[in-house]
């Protein structure tokens, strides 16, 4: 497993460390002076070059970097020049928002996309199969904002089952919280867990051609317990590395969900502050979801090396 | 094949290429491909023609906002009583447009940087390292970097869309790049002192183009996505000029008030969705079968 990291290691560092300088200089390349900001309007040269030094500013950009850098890693996150608060102040009040949906839609693409993809997986012909086929499509083909505006439409406006706009916290009414839920979570999932089905579905036809289950019926292993013990086993770790890879894209759907669905999350913090040009805090928010997309995507590769030594060992 | 003669190689050339691509049109003039090909041309000529069939333009007002669909408005009308039929037309102009650029240079410039690691392997793998990267952003995550340093607006959609597409060229030739390498034409090429580059162009990326028409059509269909996507949050193409986005920015404000505000855009969304999506499933069919006749 230290090997597998270690191979691994060299291309997830650079991942990192070309995120960090974009997410670094995102607010040099925005244009638009942080001294002036603060400085306000009205001041003169001189007291905006005092700003200037006072920040830091005046420093090499490489210096500058190394002690933003240093400070994210120590959990200092910066001020914002906007509302003049700390960032990871900012980032706490609007974290729970974004955690219940992000949560409960990676339960259900996880639920849906393994049920789903078994489902499909198992069944080769039929009805079943162009019906599966049929609804796997066109769960890939809808992205999570177009679907979530077609269960607004349906859901929300056709039949008023649920709420449509706005958020309540899941620590003050579950219920309630749950219901304003529902819509986004889903939307949010379904494209995703279509993918996820859809991998899951091919690697368990190609596991079906292989000879250890012709093996196995052969030997008059029940089919039930070939399908699960011998084809799901041996497709789990596509599963596994599949969802792994759609966390970041769900991450990025959640920018749009709280958009279209009122809540105020950090994806329309992330949003509202490129609006209002408030770029110290855009950049925390960039670094965090690459590194949480990077670091989900290189656990769940964690977890295939574990559960399968071909790929530990290296040896395919 | 004669050592080095051109004028000897080139003639065998085209026989085999234009084989190739008669079998391959042939594979894929589908009904699947009819009816794709079909829509498409409809919702383009539409969208080319908006001007003429709609010489009032995106803002003509009637005097009565959110009425609801009728055959003189069959989305209804918006909340200053603009026809919102009108303005979904008018916004695919803006999708189309978006896609027609950016994917196509997209393909070439990723193809090119798949193809590199035949000319070198260095530089192959160095694109591969930079698709990694790209990959590793989200795709709303890349349109807000992309923002900042653009501003918003139809050149950083552009931008954006091809930025997000390259690595799926990019890679998918990759692909293809490493199963031809083996193969004996380009063996034979090699011993016959063929130069790198043109092993690449004339040689291999003949044999790889089918599958990165198929990626065109799915990353056309996801640039649409993203720009609706970009817009629907404010960081795409700005109000009052419509896209199919801003339409839904818009839109979802007044949901209850006139669902088709938000009902229009997204049918539109479904109809390019179901056209893109019937030409990629036909052009692969074609592919596969091609393949599996070769």
């Amino acid at each position: 497993m230290l090997g597998f990291l270690a191979r691994r290691l060299p291309s997830v560092a650079l991942m990192l460390l070309v995120t960090s300088i974009v997410a670094f200089l995102l607010p040099r390349l925005g244009g638009g002076d942080p001294a002036l900001v603060v400085a306000g309007s009205d001041a003169t040269a001189e007291q905006v070059e005092a700003v200037r030094v006072s920040m830091g500013l005046d420093r090499p950009l490489v210096v500058q970097y190394v002690d933003w850098l240093s400070g994210v890693l120590t959990g200092d996150l910066g001020t914002s020049l906007i509302s003049n608060r700390p960032i990871a102040q900012l980032i706490l009040s609007r974290l729970g928002s974004t955690l219940e949906l992000a949560i409960s839609a990676t339960i259900l693409m996880v639920m849906f996309g393994f049920a789903l993809g078994i489902l499909a997986g198992s069944t080769r012909r039929g009805v079943g199969r162009a019906v599966l086929d049929a609804v796997l499509g066109a769960l890939v083909a809808t992205p999570p904002h177009v679907t979530g505006l077609i269960l607004i439409l349906a859901l929300g406006i056709a039949w008023r089952l649920l709420p449509i706009s706005g958020e309540v916290s899941i620590l003050v009414d579950p219920a309630t919280a749950l219901s304003y839920l529902v819509l986004p979570a889903f939307a949010l999932a379904l494209p995703q867990a279509g993918t996820i089905a859809r991998l899951i579905q091919a690697r368990m036809y190609q596991v079906q051609q292989e000879e250890f289950v012709d093996l196995a019926r052969a030997k008059g292993v029940p089919p039930r317990r070939i399908a699960i013990s011998h084809v799901l086993r041996n497709s789990m770790g596509t599963a596994i590395v599949a969802t792994g890879i759609r966390v970041g894209e769900l991450l990025a759907g959640a920018v749009v969900m709280e958009a279209i669905f009122g809540r105020n999350g950090l994806g329309l913090m992330a949003v509202d502050a490129v609006s209002s040009r408030d770029y110290e805090v855009v950049q925390v928010l960039v670094l965090g979801a690459v590194v949480i997309a990077v670091v989900v995507h290189l656990f769940s590769e964690m977890l295939l090396a574990a559960l399968d030594p071909r790929i530990r060992l290296d040896l395919s | 094949m004669s050592a080095g003669g051109t004028s000897t190689a080139r003639p065998v050339r085209r026989v085999v290429y234009g084989e190739r691509l008669r079998r391959y049109l042939g594979a894929f003039a589908t009904p699947r491909f009819h009816a794709g090909g079909g829509l498409l041309l409809v919702l383009t000529m539409a969208a080319l023609a908006a001007p003429l069939i709609f010489p009032g333009g995106v803002d003509q007002q009637s005097r009565d906002s959110f009425l609801p669909p009728s055959p003189g408005h069959p989305f209804g009308t918006d909340e200053l009583g603009r026809d919102i039929f009108v303005r979904c037309v008018y916004a695919l102009r803006i999708s189309i447009s978006l896609v027609v650029v950016a994917v196509p240079l997209a393909m070439v410039v990723g193809t090119l940087m798949g193809l590199a690691g035949a000319v070198s392997s260095r530089l192959g793998d160095a694109f591969q390292r930079l698709f990694d990267i790209i990959l590793g952003f989200p795709s709303i995550v890349l349109g807000i970097c992309i923002v900042i340093i653009m501003g918003p607006g139809w050149a950083s959609l552009a931008v954006t869309i091809v930025i997000f597409s390259l690595p799926q060229f990019g890679r998918l030739a990759r692909a293809q790049l490493l199963s031809e390498m083996g193969r004996e034409y380009v063996l034979a090429a090699r011993v016959l002192g063929v130069g790198k580059g043109r092993i690449m162009l004339r040689h291999i990326l003949p044999n790889t183009l089918e599958p990165l028409f198929v990626q065109m059509s799915l990353s056309m269909i996801a640039g649409i996505f993203l720009e609706a996507a970009l817009s629907i949050v404010g960081l795409g193409i700005q109000p009052p000029t419509p896209s199919l986005g801003t339409l839904l920015n818009v839109g979802i404000r007044y949901v209850y008030a006139q669902p088709m505000y938000t009902g229009g855009p997204v049918i539109m969304l479904l109809l390019l969705a179901v056209a893109f999506n019937l030409i990629a499933d036909a052009l692969n069919a074609a592919v596969l079968k091609t393949r599996s006749e070769a």
